[in-house]
C-alpha cells in the first residue's frame, strides 16, 4: 500500500500567551512558551535530522521573528516553511481589510527572513472566517491545512480555494490534544498510534501535527523518540513522508483529491 | 529513514561528575490550600489535613529509608498552626523553603511583598531562614523577585522554559521545576493517570535526562486528592526513589545545595549550554 504522511510542526513559543498579557508579565506556567526559544525548537530540528525526517514549519510571523537563525536552518535542513498567521490573531473575529492585511503582513515577513513565499497556511488559533481561504488564494495560496472534516485532501473551491487544497489535521494526530490534558507520554503515544494505523488504513494519508514547547509538545528528551516511533510505524504501514507543498502539488498535477462534497455545505 | 541515533545533547557538569542530579521537592499544601479559597478543612475540604496527618511522615520516612535529603516547600500559614511536622522535617536535615502563605493562586497585588515577609518570618522561626521560593500557583509579578532578593534568597523554582539551571543578569539562580513530567498533580488530578503509570513516566524522563542535561526536579505533594501523599502513590515515588538511587553516579542534593553548588561558579551558569 501506498501513502503519504506529512510531519507538521506548529512552531509556538510565547506567542499563545503574548495575544493576551504583555510578555514582560508572563512568568512561570505562562510561559512554558519561552521553552520553545531556550532549547525546544533547537530540540526538535535536530531529532528530525538525525532521524533524517521532512517536515512543513507553520511559523507565526512574530516567533519567526524571534527566531531567524532558526527559520534559515529550517530552510538548510530541507524542511519546509508555511504561514501560521501574525502572532496568534482569532481570523474568526477579524473584519475583511484587517484579515487581508494581516494574512499579507505575515506573507511578507516569512518571505523576508526565508526568501521564500509560502505556499501554505494552518490558521493560527484553527479558526477561519469565510473570507480567509479567498485571501490566501489571491496571495497565491496553494493549500490550507487547518480543517477537521476528513481523512484525506479535498479541494477548497467550495470555500473560494480555486486551485486550493485542504490538508487536513487529526487532532487524535497532534500532540498538544493529549498533553493539554496532562496524560502520561505512554498513553498519548498509544492515543496517537491507535488512530495513525486507522487512518492510513483508509486512504493513505495521515498528517502528524507537533509543537517544540515542553507543556503542550514534544520538545522534551523524553518525548522526542515519539516522533521517530510514529513515522516508522506509518513507513510500516506504506506511508512515506513528504512535505506539505511539495505533496499538495502533486495532487493538483494529478487531479486525485476526493471529491466528497462538505457536507456543511 | 535515516539512523536511529540519539540528538545530540551537551553535557552539564555536575558535582563528581554525576550523572545527574536529583531534587526531590515536597510541596506540603496542607489545609492553607483550602483556606486560601475561604473553605474551612472539613470533610471533603480535608484533603490539605491529610498531608499533616499522614502524608509528611510517610515522606519523611521514606526518604530516611532512603538516605536522602529533600527540600520542603511550606506554606506560612501550615507552619503556623500545625507547627509540629515542620519541626520534624527540620530536624530531619531537610530543607525548608518558602511556597505562599495560603498556596495564594491569584494576583497578590501590592500585598504580596507583606506576604512573602510574613511567611519567611514563620518559617525562619524552624531553624534557619529558606533561602529558596517555589510560586504555589506556577505565576509571579514584578514585585516577587525584588522581595525575595530583600529577603536573603538565593533561588526561584518557578520556572519552566528551561531543563537546567540558570543564572539571572542580577545573580539569582533559577532551578526550573518540571510540571510537566514530574510531578505527581498534573498527571492524576488532570491526566486520569494510575499510580503505576506516573511511576512509569518519572523513570522515563529520568531516563531521557541521565547523561544528557541530568537535572530532575522532582514534585511531589503528601496531601490525598491529586496528590502522592496517600499509599498506592506514595509507593510509586517510593519505587522511583530507588530506581534512582540504584543507578550509578546519581547524586541526591536539596534545592538549597544545588543554588549555592552553581553559585560557587555563577558565570557557568548564565549560559551553560554554551
Amino acid at each position: 500500500m501506498n501513502g503519504t504522511l506529512l510531519i507538521t510542526v506548529n512552531v509556538h513559543g510565547i506567542g499563545p500567551e503574548a495575544a493576551s498579557m504583555p510578555e514582560a508579565e508572563l512568568f512561570g506556567r505562562d510561559a512554558h512558551g519561552r521553552y520553545t526559544y531556550r532549547i525546544g525548537l533547537a530540540r526538535v530540528l535536530d531529532a528530525l535530522r538525525a532521524y533524517g525526517l521532512p517536515a512543513t514549519f507553520f511559523w507565526p510571523a512574530m516567533e519567526a521573528e524571534k527566531l531567524p537563525r532558526l527559520v534559515d536552518r529550517c530552510l538548510r535542513d530541507g524542511h519546509e516553511i508555511a504561514s501560521h498567521g501574525r502572532a496568534f490573531e482569532d481570523h474568526a473575529q477579524l473584519a475583511p481589510d484587517e484579515e487581508a492585511s494581516l494574512i499579507g503582513e505575515a506573507h511578507e515577513v516569512l518571505r523576508r527572513l526565508s526568501g521564500v513565499a509560502p505556499r501554505g497556511f494552518r490558521a493560527p488559533t484553527g479558526t477561519l472566517s469565510q473570507n480567509t481561504i479567498p485571501i490566501l488564494q489571491a496571495l497565491g495560496y496553494r493549500y490550507d491545512s487547518s480543517f477537521l472534516d476528513d481523512d484525506s485532501p479535498y479541494p477548497l473551491t467550495a470555500h473560494g480555494g480555486d486551485g486550493m487544497i485542504e490538508l487536513p489535521i487529526s487532532e487524535a494526530l497532534t500532540d498538544a490534544t493529549h498533553f493539554r490534558r496532562r496524560v502520561t507520554q505512554d498513553r498519548a503515544e498509544e492515543l496517537m498510534r491507535e488512530e495513525l494505523s486507522a487512518l492510513l488504513a483508509v486512504d493513505g494519508y495521515a498528517c502528524l501535527t507537533f509543537h517544540p514547547r515542553a507543556d503542550i509538545g514534544v520538545g522534551r528528551a523524553a518525548r522526542l523518540p515519539l516522533i521517530e516511533r510514529l513515522a516508522r510505524l506509518a513507513e510500516e504501514q506504506g506511508a512515506r513522508p513528504a512535505l506539505c507543498g511539495r505533496f499538495a502539488e502533486q495532487i493538483h498535477i494529478a487531479g486525485t483529491a476526493n471529491t466528497i462534497e462538505n457536507a456543511g455545505d | 529513514m535515516a539512523s536511529h541515533t540519539k540528538p545530540p545533547d551537551q553535557r552539564i557538569e555536575w558535582p563528581d561528575q554525576a550523572r545527574a542530579v536529583v531534587c526531590v521537592t515536597i510541596h506540603v499544601d496542607g489545609p492553607a490550600v483550602e483556606a486560601g479559597r475561604s473553605q474551612n478543612a472539613l470533610g471533603i475540604h480535608s484533603r490539605g489535613n491529610y498531608a499533616l496527618r499522614r502524608g509528611i511522615r510517610r515522606y519523611l520516612d521514606m526518604l530516611d529509608r532512603h538516605g536522602v535529603k529533600a527540600t520542603f516547600f511550606c506554606c506560612g500559614y501550615d507552619a503556623e498552626h500545625w507547627p509540629e511536622p515542620f519541626h520534624e522535617i527540620h530536624q530531619a536535615g531537610h530543607e525548608i523553603a518558602a511556597h505562599g502563605y495560603q498556596h495564594e493562586g491569584f494576583d497578590l497585588g501590592e500585598r504580596e511583598p507583606e506576604l512573602l515577609e510574613k511567611t519567611h518570618r514563620i518559617l525562619a522561626a524552624f531553624g534557619s531562614p529558606p533561602v529558596g521560593w517555589c510560586s504555589p500557583s506556577g505565576r509571579k509579578s514584578r514585585l516577587t523577585l525584588p522581595t525575595l532578593r530583600r529577603l536573603g534568597y538565593i533561588y526561584d523554582a518557578s520556572e519552566k522554559d528551561e531543563d537546567i539551571p540558570y543564572l539571572l543578569e542580577d545573580g539569582f539562580m533559577i532551578l526550573p521545576n518540571n510540571t510537566v513530567s514530574l510531578d505527581d498533580f498534573p498527571m492524576y488530578f488532570t491526566g486520569g493517570a494510575s499510580a503505576a503509570e506516573v511511576e512509569r513516566n518519572f523513570v522515563q524522563e529520568f531516563d531521557a535526562a541521565l547523561d544528557r542535561d541530568g537535572y530532575v526536579h522532582l514534585t511531589v505533594h503528601p496531601r490525598a486528592g491529586g496528590g502522592s501523599g496517600t499509599p498506592a502513590r506514595a509507593a510509586a515515588v517510593d519505587r522511583f526513589l530507588a530506581y534512582a538511587k540504584a543507578t550509578s553516579r546519581v547524586r541526591f542534593m536539596t534545592c538549597r545545595e544545588l543554588a549555592e553548588y552553581c553559585l560557587s561558579d555563577a558565570a557557568r551558569w548564565r549560559d551553560a549550554r554554551s
